[in-house]
């Protein structure tokens, strides 16, 4: 294992879609299956687990913590739960109806934490937010003008614009304004757009691949987002996009600022890749767990095309069927990084002035992964 | 008991907005037109026809039309087809390298729709030589790029 890595938790059998650490770090909430467990966490000890949400009957997609420690989780029996949590550490449910007739997929808290916003497959992007007369969760669409299944919602930290991406190919950022919960103020001066009523298309950009994930970094008026061609992408307000691939041509799955010039996505590659922006625009800077570098493909290409043990494709099933084939053995594979399969969400961990110095993954493996960047 | 898995539930719901493929189409200004790309193909055949196939490699995998309609995409491509196939097995190594990860890109796609079509599927053991050089040098990159791409050549 590399230094990189400050943690890692094997938290379940299944794949983890999604994770969500509490502010205080104490407390993670992961999906696995139609439930959503909650793990405690001390230095040193095993986690243990403190509570199981398990209300929804189909998958759960997503899972999210605001700031006063609501947690909401979606699933694809398309519906929303919102886990209000009680003083003696169990959470009460409160179903939300989302009026969606497809799968919730994501799920994110406003930076408030009084309103969060599902995407879904039904082309509808549901913002939500307490009424108190009703006391009832009640849910306005964003509908138009997407065309297919949203993957991924960020809220920018003003609370009012809500980014979105999906497998249309298209990047579109709205407006989130609720009436009696966001005033004009938050938006003043905004590079995006003049006004902000709800639902309003601020912005599109396409791109074409399925979108994985979109983040905002408000205090620079950018976006990222990261797609299934293995593209990390950046644009700013006068819709400059800036592109650049990932070392090993594998789609990306998540993504995460480090700060304002460095981003680190995750993917298929199974281990995080740091991106920086530098004089000549976004490149690859570096990756992150990943100990023994294979032959990369250009050194590969020495001239000697029959040298099996140096092509970098299609060989490795043979070499494993051939040792099985003499040895009796399963596979002479190493373990090359941390995760033993993709990363599908990336988030801050610890914070400071800014800057992020460790991210937390959980991957398909069922693993949560903490990584020092 | 009828089956219920087979109910088209979206003939059901006229607020359903079914995704059709014009849906999906990248969003192009215009549309290019064959008397438009008939210099590019004479350009592919004499650069070929002389020998020159860098110079021919270069223009094929430069700005193809993306956005013209499928008739003339295959007009198109049978100049590309015949670039490709006139090229020996031994030079293909040298003249991949000479050529920019998004030319790359361009040449996988050419691959992929050769082994789609019959005319390409008859010079199949080229294509599959080039396939296998283009891996060797970039990877799986181009591969994953042309899979995920709705810009279709």
């Amino acid at each position: 294992m590399s230094n990189s890595i400050v943690a890692n938790l094997k938290l379940a059998k299944a794949p983890i879609y999604s994770h969500c650490f509490s502010q205080d770090r104490s407390l993670v909430a992961v999906t696995l299956n139609s439930d959503c467990l909650v793990f405690k966490l001390t230095p040193g000890g095993k986690p243990a687990l403190v509570a199981t949400l398990p209300d929804h009957d189909k998958t759960v997609t997503a899972v999210d913590i605001s700031i006063h420690g609501r947690i909401v989780t979606c699933s694809q029996d398309r519906n929303a739960i919102v886990w209000e949590p009680l003083s003696d550490g169990t959470y009460k449910p409160t179903l939300v109806l989302l009026r969606i007739n497809r799968a919730a997929t994501c799920v994110q808290w406003a930076p408030s934490g009084y309103k969060f916003a599902v995407g879904s497959s039904a082309r509808i992007i549901a913002v939500c937010y307490y009424e108190q007369e009703n006391d009832w969760w009640v849910s306005k669409h964003i509908k138009k003008p997407i065309k297919s299944t949203i993957n991924c919602v960020s809220w920018h930290d003003n609370g009012i614009m809500l980014a979105c991406g999906g497998t249309d190919g298209y990047v579109r950022a709205f407006s989130g304004f609720v009436k009696g919960l966001d005033s004009r103020d938050q938006v003043a001066n905004s590079p995006w757009a003049e006004k902000f009523p709800f639902g309003a298309l601020i912005r599109e950009w396409y791109h074409g691949a399925w979108i994985h994930d979109v983040q905002w970094r408000s205090s620079q008026e950018k976006l990222a987002y990261v797609a299934h061609d293995g593209s990390f992408n950046v644009v700013d307000p006068s819709d400059h996009v800036s592109t650049t691939f990932s070392p090993e041509g594998l789609p990306l799955m998540a993504l995460v600022w480090i700060n304002d010039h460095e981003a680190l996505c995750g993917g298929f590659s199974c281990h995080p890749v740091l991106f920086g922006e530098g004089a000549s625009g976004w490149q690859f800077s570096k990756n992150i767990d990943k100990d023994i570098a294979p032959s990369t493909p250009a050194s590969a290409s020495t001239g000697d095309d029959d040298d099996e043990g140096n092509a970098p494709f299609g060989m490795s099933a043979l070499k494993k069927f051939k040792e099985l084939d003499l040895k009796g053995k399963v596979s002479a594979q190493v373990q090359e990084s941390t995760h033993e399969n993709a990363i599908v969400e990336l988030a801050p961990y610890s914070v400071t002035a800014g800057n992020v110095t460790e991210v937390s993954s959980c991957g398909l493996d069922g693993k949560i992964v903490i990584y020092r960047v | 008991m009828e089956d219920w898995r087979r109910i088209d539930i979206d003939a059901f719901d006229p607020d359903s907005g079914r995704l059709t493929a014009e849906d999906l189409k990248p969003p192009y200004a215009s549309s290019v037109s064959l008397q438009e790309l008939e210099p590019k193909i004479s350009q592919l055949r004499s650069a070929a026809t002389s020998g020159d196939f860098l110079n021919a490699l270069q223009i094929l995998t430069t700005d193809p039309p993306y956005s013209a309609d499928e008739t003339t995409k295959n007009q198109y491509f049978h100049a590309v087809l015949g670039v490709l196939t006139q090229v020996r097995q031994a030079d293909i190594t040298n003249l991949v390298k000479q050529l920019s990860p998004k030319q790359t890109d361009v040449l996988v796609k050419y691959l992929y729709k050769g082994m789609s079509v019959p005319e390409g599927q008859k010079q199949g053991g080229m294509l599959l030589s080039w396939f296998e050089k283009v891996t060797q040098l970039s990877g799986v990159g181009p591969v994953v790029r042309y899979l995920s791409d709705r810009n279709t050549v």
